[in-house]
């Protein structure tokens, strides 16, 4: 190996490592990376800002040339009006790898393709990655000696093959044996994709369940079933009953959420029933909403019934009737109670809440809406004919809220490619300036 | 013995008095607590009755004799004519079967005699259990008819309703029936909705709902039925109470659903009844308006003994048939009853069955005794025992039988059928439980409320005698409650089991008392505990039960009673080692005491509705 290369070598060495480190650490601070490297031998631009993944950075963008086609686009432009989807991104794919027998390009290509991937709706589709994976020409990036262990052995390659298990670890798709098998005979066991893909099996099988109330991957489409999973997913109570009070007007005009007919769905448990029904009519209950809710990457908005807490004065005792149980005393006739030692609770400040009668979500989040709701719920609920409802309604949707947090924004709806390579470019440009 | 001049007395005497004591009784208010004390209540206070226990109950020979020729004929009729595999199959009770039934009296056994009933003895009545017991269906239907139907009138009715029905229903001319049960309504009075509403003229009352699982409900004619009336406080407000009528099929209005299927007692008529606009008189109102809810619990609570007698009846005869088999049976050139396992089954089979023979007539004996005895948490220990032991023997003895016991060509799997009711009915097990732990908790309560409230006062005189007490118990002083010794209660021969059972109630008490300080009013809450505190009184009650009767059948000089006298040391030391095992359990922090982990996992899948755990083949990647 010649001095030179040896120095480009421990540069580009440098460059990927702390590339490595600033998407482990994502906004690490030690970054040792200028922000605009120039293009070495192995050596990758690595201008990694905290929140872009490895993904959506294209290979070299030059400056001022933003509406330059990436290479190999075209493989993915070659029937316009053919559907997108799996059997045509395989397509490509193979066009690819049949094409360009040297594999000239594949990092080029499979970050291209990489992107592309949400457009075809194969992100999570594991076949796919591993059929990305295979373009990599095998054994030749494989570290020969110790040296090439100890560095970072063709980094830009090794850092394709990360971003690869990257856009899986986001989409949540497990890697296979033929992964390992495949990231074996391209980068070795010592590399830094393989190392990628150990930490992804440790840690993917122990967080995989680790959410209690896991909502399914796939959404339902109709508003009124989403709605329903919706009420489910926040009733805790197992014997509440769900109930469409009112169903979209039509579903084929305008997607179902038509603004004079909109859904109204509710949930009411049995005990939320005689709550209310001993509610005293005197009270006022209240609707309050909308409030948001977030499944996966889907907000919806409710609204809750509910009622003041009552002030302590007037609660009732509930006391046990003298003659109730046949068969054994339900209370001992005894002086005193649990002796100190014995008493497991907790002093916990509380603040107790008044309660909740029922939830409902709706189409449309106006008075009129939610008057229908209360209609319906009169049904099993005649008590609620007497009492007074007052309307709580915040002029805001929640929508506001959510953006403004930017921490649940809701991924956009997939724009043209173009546009959305062009956006990912000025954000780039942006945090890198 | 007190009671000992009653059966001292003639027959036909004994008889009369009897009669005499029911018509005094009838007129008494009713009472749930007695005059004097029972025995269980006091071991919770450490303390063993002796006389109410030692020496074992006995009848005279003339009452002897006379039941004998009562259980003659009977075992005759049920060994001989009663077919029980028809019965169960056909769900019914031949009427010839039944004419036969009446004509020996057995509607009537505890109706007093100047009602054509015979006026039998609780330890007489017991007797008798034992021989109809070898019929389930046959034993439910006598016991729905005169254990709780028409107990109410007998305990509760006046005189001229007793003139009225008792005649007729001891005859069997007429069947009744216990209607408390609702769809919506078991052990909880407060739920019933079946409405008895007074007419305009006030003669009346209109009835109207519906009971559900009323045994003989299809054939009965009168029945006592439980009903939510409007009664005047003495505050002036009014408000629902139970009320207890007696209502004739011919008052009209009167509907039975039809026959439920059921998995056991099958020959038992067992149906829904329905009231619409039933008109009672209002002659017709069991005891006080108003005070149904005791005449309920006192008909409950008078009935369950003689399940223990019952019970042991059928097991003798299980053992009988299942010996037969053992020694016959040849696996490997050796009859079955040479291994071991097997041989371990009969033992178990045999000691239940004693220890539930003798806890039944010992508590019948104390029935008998005169000055009304409250028994009730004696005749629910019994109930619990035998129930639970019959379930686990008629288990072992199908497991003895192999294939053959779950055939239905031989009569083991249906009376393993008809056994798993006893653990459900006249109150559940669980229920009973709380029943015998809460109620002997009150008592003691109420004794030790004085002492436990200057403990936690903190008085000193008080706290040194509790902590000189500890110290002269851990340093092992001998506990002796006058059992053993010489002119001791228990012959020598169980002097060991005797101070085991001195020292479990001594332990006993302890832990009560500990228990009543931790928990307070609030043990009520703490099921699991009140189990167990059940679980070692049946024990203490069994344990004092054999070793009043062995050493009662030693001293008479019984057949053999070198074989009871196993049999009660065998029991005796198991129940021991088992109470001490309990009693380890109720301590805080013992870590025998697993009931944190039982409740928390009971609640994740209570939350849930189902099994919590993933598959085990299931994968995360």
């Amino acid at each position: 190996m010649s001095w030179a290369q040896a120095i480009l070598l421990a540069r580009g060495l440098s460059r990927g490592w702390g590339g490595i480190c600033s998407t482990a650490l994502t906004g690490a601070p030690f970054s040792q990376v200028p922000p605009q490297a120039p293009r070495g031998l192995h050596c990758s631009t690595a201008a990694h800002n905290p929140d872009s993944s490895l993904v959506p950075r294209p290979p070299e963008p030059p400056r001022g040339l933003v509406k330059a086609l990436a290479p190999h686009e075209e493989l993915f432009r070659q029937a316009p009006d053919r559907v997108r989807d799996k059997a045509s991104f395989v397509q490509a794919v193979q066009n690819f790898t049949q094409y360009n027998v040297h594999k000239r390009g594949h990092v080029d290509f499979i970050y291209l393709a990489l992107r592309k991937m949400r457009e075809y709706g194969v992100e999570r589709d594991l076949a796919v990655y591993n059929l990305l994976l295979d373009i990599f020409p095998k054994e030749v990036f494989q570290p020969r000696n110790i040296f090439h262990s100890i560095f970072l052995h063709y980094p830009r390659q090794q850092e394709c093959g990360i971003a690869v298990l990257e856009q899986m670890e986001n989409h949540g798709v497990m890697p296979n044996k033929e992964t390992e098998f495949l990231l074996i005979q391209i980068f070795g066991r010592k590399s830094y994709p393989m190392r990628k893909f150990v930490r992804m099996k440790l840690w993917f099988t122990r967080f995989k369940n680790i959410d209690p109330f896991p909502v399914p991957r796939d959404l339902p489409q109709d508003p009124v079933d989403l709605a329903s999973l919706a009420l489910r997913h926040m009733e805790p109570d197992l014997s509440a009953r769900v109930t469409v009070y009112q169903m979209p007007l039509s579903k084929d005009s305008t997607d179902g959420t038509d603004p004079t007919e909109p859904h109204i769905i509710g949930i009411q448990s049995p005990d939320q029933q005689a709550a209310l029904a001993h509610h005293d009519p005197a009270r006022p209950i209240f609707i309050e909403g909308p409030f948001s809710l977030w499944l996966r990457d889907k907000c919806v908005y409710y609204h809750i019934l509910r009622a003041d807490l009552l002030p302590p004065e007037e609660r009732e005792v509930e006391e046990i009737p003298e003659e109730w149980n046949l068969y054994y005393p339900m209370q001992l006739d005894l002086a005193y109670g649990r002796s100190s030692w014995d008493d497991y609770e907790f002093n916990i400040d509380e603040a107790e809440e008044g309660p909740v009668f029922a939830i409902c979500m709706a189409g449309a989040h106006d008075q009129a809406t939610l008057a229908k709701w209360i209609q319906g719920l009169q049904e099993t609920n005649p008590a609620l004919a007497r009492i007074p409802v007052v309307f709580r309604l915040s002029g805001s949707s929640g929508e506001l809220l959510a953006s403004s947090s930017g921490l649940e924004e809701p991924p956009l709806t997939p724009p043209e490619g173009q546009e959305e390579e062009e956006n990912n470019q000025q954000r780039q440009q942006q945090s890198q300036s | 013995m007190s009671g000992c001049g009653l059966f001292l007395r003639s027959a036909a005497a004994a008889r009369l008095c009897r009669a005499l004591v029911a018509f005094t009784a009838s007129r008494r208010p009713l009472r749930t607590s007695s005059p004097s004390q029972a025995f269980a209540k006091e071991l919770f206070l450490g303390k063993i009755e002796k006389k109410e226990v030692f020496p074992f109950p006995e009848v005279s020979q003339e009452e002897l004799n006379e039941i004998n020729q009562f259980v003659g004929p009977v075992e005759k009729f049920f060994t001989e004519e009663v077919d029980s595999q028809k019965i169960d199959r056909e769900g019914k009770i031949p009427n010839e079967t039944l004419e036969k039934l009446k004509s020996l009296g057995l509607f009537g056994m505890q109706v007093p005699e100047e009602y054509g009933g015979l006026g039998l003895s609780n330890t007489m009545y017991a007797r008798l259990g034992e021989i109809i017991s070898l019929d389930g269906s046959i034993a439910v239907m006598l016991a729905a008819h005169q254990a709780i139907g028409l107990k109410g009138i007998i305990l509760a009715g006046s005189e001229e309703q007793k003139a009225r029905y008792l005649p007729t229903l001891a005859s069997g001319e007429r069947m009744a029936a216990f209607c408390l049960t609702e769809p919506a309504s078991g052990s909880d009075a407060a739920s019933i909705r079946t409405r008895a509403t007074l007419s305009e003229d006030k003669k009346h009352y209109l009835l109207n709902g519906s009971k559900v699982w009323i045994t003989n409900g299809g054939l009965a004619s009168v029945f006592t039925v439980f009903a939510k009336t409007e009664v005047v406080d003495s505050n002036g407000s009014v408000k629902d109470k139970v009320t207890a009528f007696i209502v004739e099929r011919d008052f009209g209005g009167v509907t039975s659903g039809k026959p439920e299927d059921k998995l056991g007692i099958r020959g038992s008529n067992t149906c829904e009844v329905h009231f619409e606009n039933t008109r009672v008189p209002v002659g017709n109102v069991l005891g006080e308006v108003g005070g149904g809810f005791k005449v309920a619990m006192r008909i409950l609570n008078s009935g369950r003994f003689s399940m223990g007698s019952a019970v042991a009846g059928m097991l003798k005869k299980l053992i009988e048939m299942t010996a037969e088999y053992a020694c016959t049976r040849k696996q490997f050139n050796r009859n079955l009853s040479e291994f071991g396992l097997i041989q371990e089954k009969f033992a178990l089979m045999a000691q239940k069955a004693y220890v539930m023979e003798s806890m039944a007539y010992l508590t019948a004996g104390m029935l008998d005794q005169p000055g009304f005895p409250d028994c009730s948490i004696e005749a629910a220990m019994v109930k619990v025992f035998s129930s639970e032991a019959a379930w686990q023997c008629v288990s072992e003895a199908l497991q003895i039988l192999g294939g053959s016991g779950y055939m239905r060509d031989y009569p083991y799997e249906r009376i393993l059928r008809d056994s798993r009711i006893l653990l459900i009915f006249e109150g559940t097990n669980e229920i009973l439980r709380m029943y015998i732990a809460l109620t002997g908790l009150q008592h003691a309560g109420r004794i030790l409320t004085a002492r436990v409230k200057e403990l936690k006062q903190g008085n000193v005189t008080t706290i040194m005698e509790t902590v000189g007490q500890r110290l002269r118990d851990s340093l092992g002083r001998t506990v002796d409650l006058g059992l053993t010794g010489k002119l001791g209660a228990v012959h020598p021969s169980m002097a060991d089991s005797a101070t085991k059972l001195e020292q479990s109630v001594h332990v006993f008490r302890r832990a009560v008392e500990s228990l009543l300080l931790r928990f307070g009013k609030t043990i009520v809450e703490e099921q699991l505990v009140l189990k167990r505190v059940a679980n070692i009184l049946i024990n203490l009650y069994g344990m004092t039960a054999v070793l009043s009767r062995a050493s009662r059948s030693i001293r008479v000089g019984l057949q053999n009673h070198d074989h009871e006298v196993l049999l009660a040391n065998l029991f005796c030391t198991e129940a021991y080692y088992q109470n001490l095992f309990t009693l380890s359990q109720l301590d805080k922090y013992s870590p025998e005491n697993l009931d944190e982990l039982v409740k928390k996992v009971s609640q994740q899948v209570l939350e849930k509705r189902a099994y919590v755990c993933a598959h085990p083949l299931d994968r995360t990647s």
